[in-house]
């Protein structure tokens, strides 16, 4: 209390001297880039803009799924958008299934060098422009993430402010710490296999198996070989994950902290023909 | 003063095309603005210029006022810088523009016509070599006219400027008084100026050879600055920049820098092409520069209140040219699906954002085409991982089922554990014309490893038919 009493004291005798610097500046509301996934964002309304959020989980957690559905709503809302992907693990296939316009998507292939992928990122923050910007890093082992020097991220936390830009990193394990915004920690649960009943075509012979061990769910036609225009990506099983949310305390942007379910479905539009 | 410059071998040349059009970019035009801004081309071999007010530059040497050799000089002058550059041409200086063209057309070598002796000089012409454009005749009615000027037994200019106005007028109405004025050198027009021939190229011959970039990059810089200057006066931008580098090796290094939009910030397209030499250095140390802007018109963008934030083209352009020097061309891009059905078939396109007002109309014709238009009601699909290239494995199998895998990537990362689900094969082969035909059976698998924490990787699995080996495509995330 004493202390508290002393710091209002010091400002009040300095305040002639130099105005108004000791007063708190009013917070921004934070604006938000909806991520398409109704679970997360009836919680947390969406991304911060002009901050980071990082999304860190194991393989199958339905990072990628998360980043993909963010990436296709923000192409929705025409914004100018970037993956910079480490380790050229892109799915072209899945990203057209996700609704991602690549007219407006620039896509950068690091070779498989973390330095690259960062100095990429720089180059993008600093080139300005972009709504969406998403570092994937998460083919990346885990110690050498855990390695990545810190000046990166604070660098980039600056680069961000001020901006309306969205930067995510999906990384197996945290390693953003306290330059992120938010937190997105995904935990697979289960995969969900439902009873499938194939389409094996080939050329112009088409047959068609059963597989009915697994006979817990629907039962759904899945199209093996891709439709013209639409190229499914041929995914037959469903999972479950299981997100933990925090908040960075030190920079609220707003959210609320908690645990959300969200299923990542498969496009039920298939149609044979 | 005005002269006139008639060039006899565009003539010859002309005659053979048949084409009596006016060309610009002809090299009288040239050598015409070489002497005065004020040109007018009356047809491709002729050229007329105003040499009024270049006593200072062209007069007599010793330094009198005489105007008749301060003419002369100029009309030298021109003929010696027209031998130069390999033209046979006739001069003719006049006070009279239409005198000045007659004269270069109908009289050989260097002729000067001092105010006044205007009909002394063309009066002997032949009355048939009488320019009927200049009167704003047209042939047919030009024919009829040289028809009756035969039957009246008129022969030369002289023969007609001493006929009475009122009979003229009478008998050919204002054709024949228009006609009448030229042939006595009183026509009275002015030039019909055209202007100079703009060519947006600037080069430079370097006296010492340059091999870094460094000191080529001020060399840049000026000239760019001045093409930029150019553009800029005559309102317009540049979408393609050609370099040209004459290496100390007598040999030639070309570059192209096609820009998606118009631009004429020099400081922009001097780092573009800066960033474009250091991608492809010359192999040569060089000697001579020389820069070509294609001119276009400039961009014009509306911009609005609620239009969603996009990089600025300039930035946009110097940081995909700083991304191409950093990972390479190849790997910079927006991509695009290709119309077959082998995996991962995909183009890497220029990133370029004139496209995106074409997505809308290309969506509303084809509906396909826009998988999920709806932002509220986009589904989440399982996103996956893609491995390149796919890593080889190991299955082992028991009743056709995959019960084990074991996979190491080239580099770093492996898979390995027991199949606790396995759904498939699915085949698909396709390209059987090819030498590169694919053919596969692909397994989406349940993994887990005993030696991880992780839980179920779920993950795509496939059997090459035409290799009879097993590869991990990627990991559903």
């Amino acid at each position: 209390m004493s202390a508290l009493v002393t710091k209002k004291e010091v400002e009040l005798a300095l305040v002639d001297r130099f105005g108004d610097i000791f007063e708190r500046h009013e917070r921004r509301a934070v604006e938000i880039l909806p991520t398409g996934v109704a679970e997360i964002d009836d919680l947390l309304l969406g991304l911060p803009r002009g901050a980071i959020t990082e999304i860190h989980g194991p393989a199958s957690s339905g990072r990628i799924s998360l980043m993909l559905s963010a990436l296709a709503t923000a192409t929705a809302h025409e914004e100018i958008c970037a993956v910079i992907d480490c380790d050229d693990t892109f799915d072209i296939a899945s990203a057209a299934e996700a609704g991602v316009d690549f007219q407006r998507t620039l896509w950068v292939r690091c070779g498989h060098s973390l330095e690259r992928a960062f100095k990429a990122v720089d180059l993008i923050l600093h080139g300005g422009g972009f709504g969406f910007i998403a570092l994937n890093l998460g083919n990346v082992p885990a110690q050498a993430v855990r390695r990545v020097i810190s000046s990166w991220w604070f660098r980039f936390r600056r680069a961000i402010e001020d901006t309306p830009t969205a930067l995510i990193v999906v990384t197996p394990v945290t390693a953003v710490r306290s330059c992120a915004a938010l937190v997105l920690e995904l935990k697979s649960e289960r995969a969900v296999w439902p009873s499938t009943l194939s389409l094996v075509s080939e050329n112009s012979n088409s047959s068609f198996t059963t597989d009915n061990r697994l006979s817990h769910g629907h039962l759904s036609l899945v199209p093996k070989v891709p439709l013209r225009n639409d190229h499914p990506a041929p995914a037959h099983a469903h999972f479950l994950a299981t997100m933990q949310i925090v908040v960075n305390r030190e920079r609220p942007v707003g959210l609320r902290s908690g645990t959300v379910k969200f299923l990542p479905r498969h496009s039920p539009a298939c149609d044979i023909r | 003063m005005f002269a006139c410059i008639y060039s006899r071998s565009l003539a010859e040349w002309r005659q053979k095309r048949a084409d009596n059009s006016a060309e610009t970019g002809s090299p009288l035009v040239d050598l015409a603005f070489t002497f005065s801004p004020l040109v007018e081309q009356k047809s491709a071999d002729t050229v007329v210029l105003d040499v009024s007010g270049q006593d200072l530059l062209f007069g007599s040497p010793n330094g009198s006022s005489d105007q008749v050799a301060s003419d002369t000089n100029i009309a030298q002058e021109i003929f010696r810088q027209s031998t130069v550059a390999g033209l046979k041409v006739n001069v003719a200086v006049a006070a009279n523009v239409d005198v000045a063209i007659h004269a270069a057309r109908l009289i050989e070598g260097v002729t000067v016509i001092p105010a006044g002796d205007e009909p002394l000089v063309i009066g002997a012409l032949s009355i048939k070599q009488i320019d009927h454009s200049l009167a704003a005749i047209e042939e047919k009615r030009a024919a009829e006219i040289q028809e009756t000027f035969a039957l009246w037994g008129l022969r030369t200019f002289g023969d007609l400027a001493r006929l009475p106005l009122a009979g003229v007028a009478e008998r050919l109405g204002q054709e024949g008084v228009r006609l009448q004025k030229l042939a006595q050198g009183k026509s009275d027009r002015r030039l019909n100026l055209i202007c100079p021939p703009v060519g947006f190229v600037q080069s430079l011959e370097l006296e010492h050879a340059i091999s870094e970039v460094e000191p080529l990059s001020f060399i840049l810089s000026r000239l760019l600055n001045q093409l930029c200057a150019n553009l800029n006066e005559y309102a317009l931008a540049t979408n393609e920049l050609q370099l040209a580098l004459q290496l100390q090796t007598k040999s030639m290094h070309e570059r192209t820098l096609t820009l998606p939009v118009p631009m004429r910030n020099h400081r922009t397209l001097l780092r573009l092409l800066l960033f474009d030499i250091e991608r492809e250095p010359p192999p040569a140390p060089i000697i001579a520069v020389a820069i070509t802007a294609k001119p276009v018109e400039p961009r014009a963008s509306q911009t609005g209140l609620f239009i969603p934030l996009a990089p600025e083209p300039e930035k946009l352009e110097i940081t995909l040219a700083r991304l191409v020097k950093l990972v390479g061309a190849e790997n910079v891009g927006s991509p695009e699906m290709l119309d077959t059905h082998r995996p991962d078939a995909f183009r890497m396109n220029r990133f370029n954002l004139n496209h995106r007002g074409k997505r809308k109309q290309q969506s509303e014709r084809n509906p396909r085409s826009n998988q999920q238009p709806a932002i509220g009601k986009r589904q989440s699909v399982m996103g996956f991982r893609m491995f390149r290239p796919a890593w080889l494995a190991e299955v082992k199998t028991s009743s056709g089922q995959p019960i084990y895998i074991a996979a190491r990537a080239k580099s770093f990362g492996k898979l390995s554990g027991r199949i606790v689900r396995a759904s498939g094969p699915w085949r698909g082969s396709g390209d059987w014309w090819r030498a590169d035909v694919w053919a596969r059976d692909e397994w989406d698998m349940a993994v887990i490893d005993p030696k991880s924490s992780e839980g179920e990787v779920l993950c795509r699995v496939y059997r090459d038919l035409t290799t009879e080996q097993w590869f991990v495509e990627g990991v559903y995330d």
